[in-house]
């Protein structure tokens, strides 16, 4: 049998013999142009009685900071990238929102980065309204908005490029701890320059009066609508939220950002992405999280996970492994 | 902060109450609930290898109850253990299958061709998704030029076939591997066979009959198409071939079936699947195989990998682990 070697494999094809071909009957045909544009992102599963769209919004590519990971160096974390082959210096950020059905309501959890970081990006982000609709939702049907935190890959989807609502029809469900910190002014005017001082003029900016028109905010450890419970999880902002969604017997966690991309931040819980606003209390959240769904065998839905974004979680070492869930070619 | 257990979770659900509203929302007309789409996205996916566009299509799925010797050499108790570990409901198992097309530029190939029509009418859509697919992709099954066999199994030759016989691609050559050709249509080889190869035994001279002009047999290590070289990778049956894919400086492997479900298999090469006509010699393959793919850092693409079934293959201990490619939004 043929040796499994690059070698041969090029060798054969460079000294390719032609096959001798049948004659093929009929006129010969055009070749066909390619597409060039990929399947729109959205996958649907069920919890119980209540449909899940995962809708991706996109990616955003960048070159990774010497500080992308604090706590860790950056050829630590180049090596970690090599494990799962992915390119040196470069992160690829996923960001993929969810919609519910839940039989009376259509409940979109995190908005994206909007439509115009879809324009500034070329497309590659800011897809999650493109994507929805694909799968049959349009914006203007939906009846709930829920926010898990104010980062602007989750907010800024709540407003189209020209500033008007992306649902006009949906009233915006945010944690309340989370809208008090980034609505005080005290707190503003004692954010730390660069990002976090940013993220406060970029709430700002979102929630305007349009939108505070809409807003009511909910407590965590209580229903955000039926179904869907609060869980606070602190740490990568001090308002952050986690998401249970049940019915009947089945439950998915929607875990937000607990955990940054999985290749990074699953597998090696201590890291702190510069993200988290107080690293220490978002690993503690992150290990809490973590252990509950290892031992509950919960699935979990991950902004950040590749699309579709769901998957089992393990625990492997001093760390946890995703496992993502396949995909289903029916519902 | 929250506890994180599920009895403080649902103990938040018990005694939900309503969010506090900000400001009330302005009169807004109750929406009509949407009701549920019951619908999954198409299953299509595309990347580039150099110059060629790749489509990944799905023929559906297969979940069914683990019959005796699914595992040749693994008892029963230890293989229904093993599906359950790897999420799959208790006492079952599901098998997907991922035809590809592959763009040249100046030809239009199909990569085995799932089960067919016919078996999409039977399973109420569960598997012979391929046509419907390749339409929500924009492929013209009569634009297909090449229709390139790995081996001849049902799901991968089937769908050659309409379910009254017609043919699915009517403009395409066929190419088959030359020792698949030679072993499936010598009736005398029916002894050579284990037990489910012996029931599938009629399906290829179905397939072929009468369209043998169609026909042209290729041998392994030779390019059987532009930039698309024949490895032999028999094992699994007979002639079973994988396929080089490359154009440019980028390449890709086909392994077709020298694995199955890679969360069963890929981790325990050893495990003789009922499929496999002769196990020992399907072992060495995929032992040759996958070091290969280890070795180069390989992009391989598996038929029965999970959509869109695209993947890196990592050594874990003796063994190997599948690494699925980050689904890219844009091509």
């Amino acid at each position: 049998m043929t040796k499994f070697t690059r070698r041969d494999v090029f060798s054969a094809a460079a000294g390719a013999a032609a096959i001798a071909a049948l004659p093929l009957a009929g006129p010969v045909r055009a070749a066909t142009p390619a597409a060039g544009k990929q399947a729109a992102g959205w996958y649907r599963y069920k919890i119980g009685t209540i449909e899940v769209t995962v809708a991706t919004d996109g990616v955003a590519r960048f070159k990774m900071a010497e500080d992308h990971v604090i706590n860790i160096k950056k050829d630590v974390v180049n090596a970690a990238l090599a494990e799962v082959f992915m390119e040196k210096d470069m992160m690829t950020t996923p960001y993929n929102p969810i919609c519910l059905n839940t039989g009376s309501k259509l409940v979109v959890i995190d908005t994206g980065t909007g439509e115009a970081n879809y324009k500034k990006s070329n497309g590659v982000g800011g897809q999650f309204i493109t994507n929805l609709a694909a799968s049959g939702i349009e914006r203007a049907a939906v009846d709930t908005v829920i926010i898990s935190h104010y980062h602007g890959d989750h907010i800024n989807g709540l407003l189209m490029a020209d500033n008007s609502l992306t649902y006009p029809n949906a009233e915006i469900l945010v944690p309340a701890p989370e809208h008090k910190y980034w609505m005080d002014d005290g707190e503003m005017s004692r954010a730390e320059k660069g990002r976090i001082e940013g993220n406060f003029k970029n709430v700002r900016r979102v929630f305007n009066a349009d939108v505070l028109k809409r807003v009511k905010t909910y407590e965590w450890g209580k229903d955000v609508i039926a179904g869907v419970t609060a869980q606070g999880t602190p740490g990568h902002t001090f308002g952050h939220t986690s998401f249970v969604i049940a019915s009947g017997s089945d439950t998915v966690y929607v875990q937000s950002d607990v955990t940054h991309v999985p290749f990074l931040f699953v597998r090696h819980p201590d890291w702190h992405a510069f993200y988290d606003q107080d690293g220490a209390m978002a690993e503690a959240t992150r290990r809490k999280v973590y252990d509950m769904l290892v031992a509950d065998k919960m699935r979990v839905q991950g902004f950040h996970y590749p699309f579709p974004s769901l998957a089992h979680v393990e625990k492997v070492g001093t760390g946890y492994r995703e496992i993502p869930v396949i995909w289903n070619p029916t519902i | 902060m929250t506890q994180l257990t599920r009895r403080k979770l649902f103990a938040g659900v018990a005694a939900a109450g309503a969010a506090t509203a900000l400001t009330p929302l302005m009169g807004r007309s109750a929406l009509a609930s949407a009701p549920a789409a019951g619908k999954q996205a198409p299953g299509f996916y595309r990347y580039k290898v150099g110059d060629y566009e790749i489509t990944q299509l799905s023929d559906g799925a297969r979940t069914f109850p683990i019959p005796d010797g699914f595992i040749v050499n693994l008892d029963k108790d230890k293989t229904l253990a093993a599906a359950e570990a790897a999420y799959y409901p208790k006492g079952q198992v599901t098998v997907v299958f991922n035809p590809m097309v592959i763009n040249t530029g100046s030809k239009l190939i199909l990569l085995d061709t799932g089960f067919g029509p016919g078996a999409f009418a039977a399973t109420k859509g569960a598997i012979g998704q391929l046509g419907y697919n390749m339409a929500a992709a924009g492929i013209d099954p009569k634009a297909i030029d090449i229709v390139l066999l790995s081996h001849f199994h049902i799901d991968h030759a089937g769908g050659l076939r309409t379910a009254d016989g017609g043919l699915v691609f009517p403009n395409a050559e066929i190419k088959v591997p030359a020792p698949e050709w030679a072993f499936w249509m010598d009736e005398s080889n029916i002894s050579r066979t284990n037990t489910y190869n012996k029931g599938h035994f009629p399906n290829p001279k179905k397939y072929f009959a009468g369209i043998e002009s169609k026909v042209t047999r290729y041998e392994w290590g030779k390019e059987v198409a532009p930039g698309i070289t024949s490895i032999a990778t028999p094992g699994h049956t007979p002639g079973h071939t994988s396929f080089a894919i490359a154009s440019g400086s980028a390449r890709i492997l086909a392994q077709c079936d020298v694995t199955n479900i890679p969360s069963l298999f890929l981790t325990h090469p050893d495990w003789q699947l009922m499929y496999d006509n002769d196990p020992q010699l399907a072992f060495a393959t995929r032992r040759k195989f996958f070091d290969m793919a280890v070795a180069e850092k390989a992009t391989v693409v598996g038929f029965h990998f999970p959509f869109p079934s695209v993947g890196h293959v990592e050594k874990a201990g003796s063994d190997y682990r599948l690494v699925p490619m980050p689904w890219n939004p844009t091509i």
